[in-house]
């Protein structure tokens, strides 16, 4: 009986491969025809053209860029340290204080936001006065628990021993850091960085709410599609769609990188 | 209208009505509370039961009270009252409708909500099921037919627009003029039938009912030579305008365009997040010289005049407007769709950019918490909007049934009880004047009327839109006199705000292209906007990340130096 019901290897992933071929293949080979062609289906690599000649559509991808790693670097300042007291210290409620960071995650984020909103009025009075810092602030509320939780896992497993072997070895406490905890917990880095940068790059809805009224490259790419100008549109989210594939793939080789590294450590 | 009814209404808010959701969302905001403004979600209530009306009813209205839910087909068809109108046999018919959201009737009103509009029939409305249901049952009745409405919405014209390219989603829609202008041009829609202006078919009540002043328009704007009214029934209307604080605003100022860019008020007002409504203001204060010239103010012909100006879409008036927009965006303190009332309300702006319907909401919602605010329509032009409901092509396919279920809906929504319902509900204005049933007049002076004891008080004519003579002493509603530049104001504007209330066309492709092309620029960001001091800014940031990688790198020579 056990035997007629096993299923293959391959057979297991019929079920993914569906869902992956219905919801991620078709609409990028959509988006892909309607990056190539014009408003009668006729191919152009104009729209192509467009997105490298246009001052708007560069300076959005730079502002989204700048945004994306203002927010990345802070999210690491503030997660880096709180992670690595975290994992590190015998600190009794670890558990209790790192879910005091990961609570915000339960509620929905525009609610947070709202409340965020409220909150930098207060403190400055007007929140048009400045939109950028509202943006990286709302962007760094948001977006720091998907950094704290790589680094503390990455930290929590860190062999203690490791840094006890280097310390006796002479090692001061800065280099036990620099040589030894700071590149062990590389993957943790990368991977933080990777949920942070992004989903800030496109994320417009925080703007909108923060009342940051310059477009992102989300922003952007709806404001295409909203005036039933879907080439264009198609063809800066295919570019943006390249861009994250760059990004994923420079901290992907960093982590393998780092993979080879610990080998060589340990 | 006694003193209970007004506290009534101003305390249960349905006065504005439609937009609870909203409201509640930025009330929990001002709390602070997440938790709270989970608990504030409203849990939309399906209730089922009878007809809406619950006194003697809307004067030649054939109020029926049916049991709700599924009467049998047979039955069915043998009961339909002589409507006089072929019944397109007994299958049931499906009608897809959009709307905009929270823009009809839900239902579900709490009895103390009940409408005793006091008039001769001493009628009562209560909207107890939601609007689509007591539809279904009214057709089954009177026409013998079974309908089920699908009824769903939309957010914004432009999506309305991409899900009807996208496919055969609806039957009847009710997009902005503009839209159905768009779509007329398209040819996408499916004219009105001759029956549907017939005004001696007991239920035509929207050819009965409509105002004459909409209706001149319906017929006067034309598409390739067609008129709207061809295509498009009206559902609601409205000007554009300001909602301000008079104590920290003149009326004045609030009067003029030029204060969305005015640097006196950085920072404390909002503008609409949508390229033809800021638009038409940027072309109000660029022509602001032009349209306030005494020559055009007095000229017979002044609205065919600013009409021309307001519709200006050539390059030239694009590039200024251009400019003008990027003083505004500096200016402001968002570009809001939704949150612009919500801020208002709560005084963290001066001024915000409204639609009548919109502004009469946020006056009462302030008016809850004893904040007055006023709405003022700009003295340049103030752009006329219209909402209506059109039918299409693909989706009626030549279906008789179909069409007259949809044309039956429009009657149904036109019937002055419903009028006043939906009104109520949603807080906006109805194209709908009642016709032979005085029972629109008397919600307005039910709304607006001052008690007999208020002491200040003024005539406020509103014949223009219930006779079309403004003249007319039968509408006239005695309000108190803020009024004047308030609630009533907004919802029936007088006849000076109508002479220059502008119909916004439509823009064609290449201008479209154009005029959205001008508004990515405004919205973006542009590298060439940036100060020396800004790079320099930018150039060390850079540096500093720059000299941290590299002590990372080197990190290992820098500590065996130590």
């Amino acid at each position: 009986m056990m035997k007629n019901i096993r299923f293959s290897r391959k057979q297991l992933c019929i079920p993914y491969a569906l869902f992956l071929i219905c919801f991620v293949v078709l609409p990028l080979a959509v988006i892909v025809y309607y990056a190539f062609s014009d408003g009668s289906g006729r191919f152009t690599l104009a729209n192509l053209l467009n997105f490298f000649t246009n001052g708007n559509t560069i300076g959005t991808l730079c502002y989204s860029l700048v945004i994306a790693a203002v927010v990345t670097l802070v999210c690491l300042l503030v997660a880096y340290p709180v992670a690595y007291v975290l994992a590190r210290s015998s600190l009794k409620r670890g558990p209790v204080i790192l879910m005091l960071f990961i609570l915000p995650m339960w509620i929905n984020f525009t609610l947070r936001v709202t409340a965020l909103k409220e909150i930098l009025t207060v403190l400055e009075g007007n929140l048009s006065l400045h939109p950028f810092l509202n943006t990286v602030i709302a962007m760094t509320y948001d977006y720091l628990p998907f950094m704290i939780l790589p680094l503390y896992t990455t930290l929590l497993q860190l062999d203690e021993s490791l840094l006890e072997a280097a310390a006796d070895l002479g090692a001061g406490p800065a280099a036990v850091f620099s040589r030894v905890t700071l590149p062990l917990s590389m993957p943790g880095i990368i991977s933080g960085i990777t949920m942070t940068f992004l989903p800030a790059m496109t994320n417009y809805v925080i703007l909108d709410m923060i009342y940051n009224s310059t477009y992102i490259m989300g922003s952007l790419i709806g404001s295409y599609f909203n005036i039933y100008d879907w080439n264009n549109g198609s063809m800066i989210s295919l570019i943006l769609f390249g861009v994250i594939c760059i990004v994923t793939l420079i901290t992907g080789r960093g982590d393998q990188n780092n993979a080879e590294n610990r080998g060589a450590i340990l | 209208m006694t003193a209970e009814k007004k506290t009534e209404k101003d305390f249960l808010g349905r006065g504005s009505r439609g937009h609870r959701k909203t409201l509640l969302s930025a009330r929990a905001a001002g709390m602070l509370a997440a938790v709270l403004a989970l608990a504030a979600v409203p849990v939309p209530a399906v209730c089922s039961g009878n007809m809406a009306l619950t006194a003697s009813a809307a004067s030649g209205s054939e109020v029926v009270q049916t049991s709700s839910g599924t009467a049998d087909k047979t039955k069915a068809s043998d009961g339909g009252a002589g409507s006089g109108q072929a019944s397109a046999g007994t299958e049931k018919v499906t009608l897809r409708i959009a709307n905009w959201e929270e823009y009809i009737d839900e239902g579900d009103w709490d009895e103390e909500e009940a409408i005793d509009l006091d008039d001769e029939n001493s009628t009562v409305i209560l909207g107890e099921n939601s609007m689509i249901e007591d539809f279904e049952n009214w057709y089954l009745e009177n026409y013998g037919v079974e309908v089920n409405v699908e009824y769903s919405t939309f957010g914004s014209n432009e999506d309305l627009y991409n899900q009807l390219t996208l496919g055969n989603d609806f039957d009847l829609v009710c997009p902005s003029e503009y839209m159905f202008m768009k779509l007329i041009a398209e040819n996408r829609l499916q004219p009105l039938s001759d029956s549907f202006f017939d005004e001696d078919t007991e239920f035509n009540y929207y050819v009965r009912g409509v105002s004459d002043y909409i209706r001149n328009i319906y017929d006067s704007n034309t598409i390739n030579g067609e008129p709207w009214s061809r295509y498009a029934a009206g559902y609601m209307w409205g000007t554009t305008g300001i909602v301000y604080n008079p104590e920290e605003i003149s009326e004045e100022e609030a009067s003029h365009w030029a204060i969305l860019a005015d640097p006196k008020y950085k920072g404390q007002v909002t503008i609409k997040d949508n390229v033809r409504d800021s638009y038409f203001a940027a072309l109000g204060i660029l022509n602001e010289e032009e349209l306030l010239d005494p020559e055009i103010l007095n000229a017979q012909d002044r609205l065919e005049r600013i009409t021309e100006t307001m519709n200006r879409t050539d390059e030239e008036t694009v590039a200024a407007a251009e400019e003008i927009l990027k003083q505004m965006k500096e200016n402001a303190y968002s570009f809001e769709s939704d949150s612009g009332k919500a801020d208002m309300v709560t005084g963290k702006v001066l001024a915000n950019y409204q639609w009548s319907g919109d502004a009469v909401y946020t006056l009462d919602q302030a008016e809850i918490d004893d904040y007055y605010l006023a709405y003022a329509v700009p003295e340049e032009s103030t752009n006329i909007w219209f909402d209506g409901w059109v039918m299409l092509k693909d989706g009626i396919a030549g279906d008789a049934a179909k069409q007259q279920a949809a044309e039956a809906f429009i009657n149904f929504m036109s019937r002055p009880d419903n009028v006043v319902r939906n009104m109520y509900y949603i807080g906006y204005t109805s194209v709908i004047a009642g016709g032979d049933s005085d029972i629109i007049y008397a919600y307005a002076d039910w709304c607006y009327g001052a008690e007999e004891d208020a002491e200040d008080t003024i005539e406020y004519p509103v014949g223009f839109f219930f006779s079309g003579d403004n003249t007319d002493s039968d509408y006239v509603i005695t309000a108190e006199a803020d009024q004047v530049n308030r609630q009533l104001f907004a919802q029936y504007p007088p006849q000076d705000v109508l002479e220059r209330a502008v119909v916004m066309q439509y823009f064609d492709q290449e201008n479209n292209q154009r005029i959205n092309q001008m508004w990515v620029n405004v919205r973006c960001f542009n590298l060439a906007s940036l100060s020396w001091q800004d790079w320099a800014k930018i150039g060390a940031g850079v540096v500093v990340v720059l000299a941290a990688v590299v002590l990372f790198l080197k990190r290992d020579d820098i500590l065996r130096k130590r």
